[in-house]
């Protein structure tokens, strides 16, 4: 249930929406969508309300990334993706840049119409398999050698959920090549403010209309909080829960007790995102998502389909 | 000035002090052989995250220097004691040429992680692998953080960037165990019955060696040998208690003035 009455879903005109861990979990399946958001983005449109999709995927071009979304059941067109490769592109054009690029094979496209010759710049994206010592030594090599070096980085995410477990983001290479070259990279995707505005300008919707709904509790509610939008919090994706709820799990030996637990708890369990045996106390180390030190998300929700139900209930 | 005491240990660093690369410094081995007659306790400390304190011990008696194995502390060897003292079971990401130096330590079903350097385990699997460790409460222990090292053909990427990519991604803070960190030196000395105080640490490095055994209370000799460079002794505050052209003027000064 979504704390703190129902006063943050009043007043809205236009939905962002985080896509892994908020439509679907990520995986090298093709991932699978999470339980009644094909419904929640269906009721969206039919709501009248806009929609747009703000995401940090670097994995693939924005019409690969849709056909994926299409074929979970979401009804979605390319033009309604703000990600981060075309608004790289746009920054790329706009200051001369020629880039080399660490990225996903499958993002290379995004990349076609620009001058990649003799580069004055590194492109760092979620590159996954890409990210080997060689490929990441020669990007290294590129920016040492450089006058000033720019690094620009597909945004900075520490981690993110796949159907076979956490897996690092660009944000850990990004840091990676920060320090072995004592630089700062600048940030294209979320929560860079630039990002969220171009967003919110093909939502068309102002900011004070509009809320963001997504996992990652600093780069999508954070981000978008700083841009004068609301934002929720689901408990999908890569959330983590508060070790209260993972205290009472602790005599648990097995999935079966798992289920008499907290609600909440069961489902996580279900999700992967908790163990199912958790007799170990480094896992009550783990820093939770829930009571944030510096983002308060305007709601915490369970769900898309959840705040979706308070949004309309609230028009 | 507070008055110093008498000198029991001296802790000597290996590759840019007693040799530079696979050539002694000149009169080095004669020096140590001085350095040992008098009533001195003498421990070989150096960074390394290749090179177990067999190949090293290999190397050096080679080159003619008279040392015990159990005289060399490695930055492995911190790591191996530290994994001791926390009773964990390593995820070892070194090189196979350092494996040697944790052999004994159980390694199954790992909840740690030592990141040395190892180009041939920094890659994506790897990485994530360590990094759900971390995520879980595995501590993470850096042999130390270097930004890049060079080879022939050219800069390459130290263990320091990946060190830092798993800081970031699961917001921890690594343990450092190598030189400059205090516990390095403190850890040197284990066994030997000295107190920093009455120790002093001989190297060309001065932020690494002489910085970080003056941080640990040592006094720090630099030598103008292997990597110094002209006013590195300037990099420093409090600047190096010595500097000197090269191992067998520290250990001349050492026997005249600090006994």
């Amino acid at each position: 249930m979504a704390e703190r009455g129902r006063g943050w879903a009043r007043a809205v005109r236009g939905l962002l929406l985080d896509v892994s861990g908020v439509l679907y979990d990520s995986g090298a399946d093709g991932g699978v969508p999470i339980a009644g958001s094909v419904e929640a983005v269906r009721r969206i449109k039919a709501s009248g309300l806009k929609l747009q999709l703000c995401t940090n995927e670097t994995q693939a071009t924005r019409e690969s990334f849709v056909r994926k979304l299409r074929a979970l059941g979401f009804d979605i067109a390319v033009a309604q993706v703000t990600a981060p490769a075309p608004a790289a592109c746009h920054l790329l054009r706009e200051r001369g840049l020629r880039p080399h690029l660490l990225v996903h094979d499958d993002l290379v496209p995004e990349f076609a119409e620009i001058d990649k010759t003799n580069p004055n710049c590194v492109v760092l994206g979620d590159a996954a398999e890409n990210f080997t010592y060689a490929n990441l030594n020669e990007a290294f090599r590129l920016l040492i050698g450089m006058e000033k070096p720019v690094l620009i980085s597909l945004g900075k995410g520490r981690y993110y959920k796949e159907t076979d477990g956490l897996k690092l983001d660009v944000g850990a290479y990004m840091k990676a090549l920060e320090y072995a070259c004592d630089i700062q990279a600048e940030v294209v995707g979320k929560p860079s403010k630039r990002f969220f505005e171009s967003a919110l300008a093909e939502l068309g919707v102002p900011p004070e209309q509009a809320i963001m709904i997504g996992d990652d509790i600093v780069n999508d509610v954070g981000g978008a909080q700083q841009c004068g939008m609301r934002a929720l919090q689901v408990r999908t994706g890569k959330f983590r829960f508060p070790a209260a709820a993972l205290a009472e799990m602790v005599p648990a030996r097995d999935v079966a007790v798992a289920g008499a637990c907290a609600a909440s708890c069961a489902a996580a369990v279900d999700q992967g995102v908790l163990p199912s045996v958790c007799g170990s106390p480094a896992r009550l180390k783990r820093p939770s998502d829930e009571n944030h030190p510096e983002v308060k998300p305007d709601a915490y929700v369970n769900n898309l389909a959840e705040a979706v139900d308070i949004i309309l209930q609230e028009l | 000035m507070a008055a110093r005491r008498a000198l029991k240990a001296v802790l000597v660093d290996l590759n840019g002090t007693l040799h530079i690369e696979d050539s002694a410094v000149p009169g080095a081995q004669e020096a140590l052989k001085r350095l040992r007659s008098a009533p001195l306790t003498v421990r070989f400390v150096t960074n390394t995250t290749k090179e177990s304190k067999r190949d090293l011990l290999e190397r050096l008696t080679q080159l003619g220097f008279d040392i015990a194995e159990h005289e060399i502390f490695t930055s492995l060897t911190a790591a191996r004691n530290l994994l001791e003292q926390q009773q964990v079971r390593p995820l070892l990401l070194v090189d196979d040429k350092a494996l040697p130096d944790f052999t004994g330590i159980g390694t199954d079903n790992p909840n740690a992680v030592v990141v040395g350097l190892a180009p041939e385990h920094f890659h994506y699997e790897m990485m994530n692998r360590a990094f759900r460790l971390i995520l879980d409460g595995a501590p993470l222990i850096a042999i130390h953080k270097a930004r890049y090292f060079k080879k022939k053909d050219g800069l390459c990427l130290g263990p320091g960037p990946f060190v830092t990519g798993l800081e970031y991604a699961t917001d921890t803070k690594a343990t450092v165990v190598g030189k400059p960190e205090k516990t390095f030196f403190l850890e040197a000395l284990r066994g030997t019955g000295c107190a920093p105080e009455e120790a002093v640490m001989i190297g060309d490095d001065c932020r690494d060696d002489v910085g970080g055994a003056q941080q640990a209370g040592m006094r720090g000799i630099l030598v103008r040998t292997g990597k110094y460079r002209p006013a590195d002794e300037d990099k420093i505050s409090p600047a190096p208690y010595l500097t000197c052209e090269s191992f067998p003027e520290a250990v001349e000064h050492i026997l005249k003035q600090m006994l």
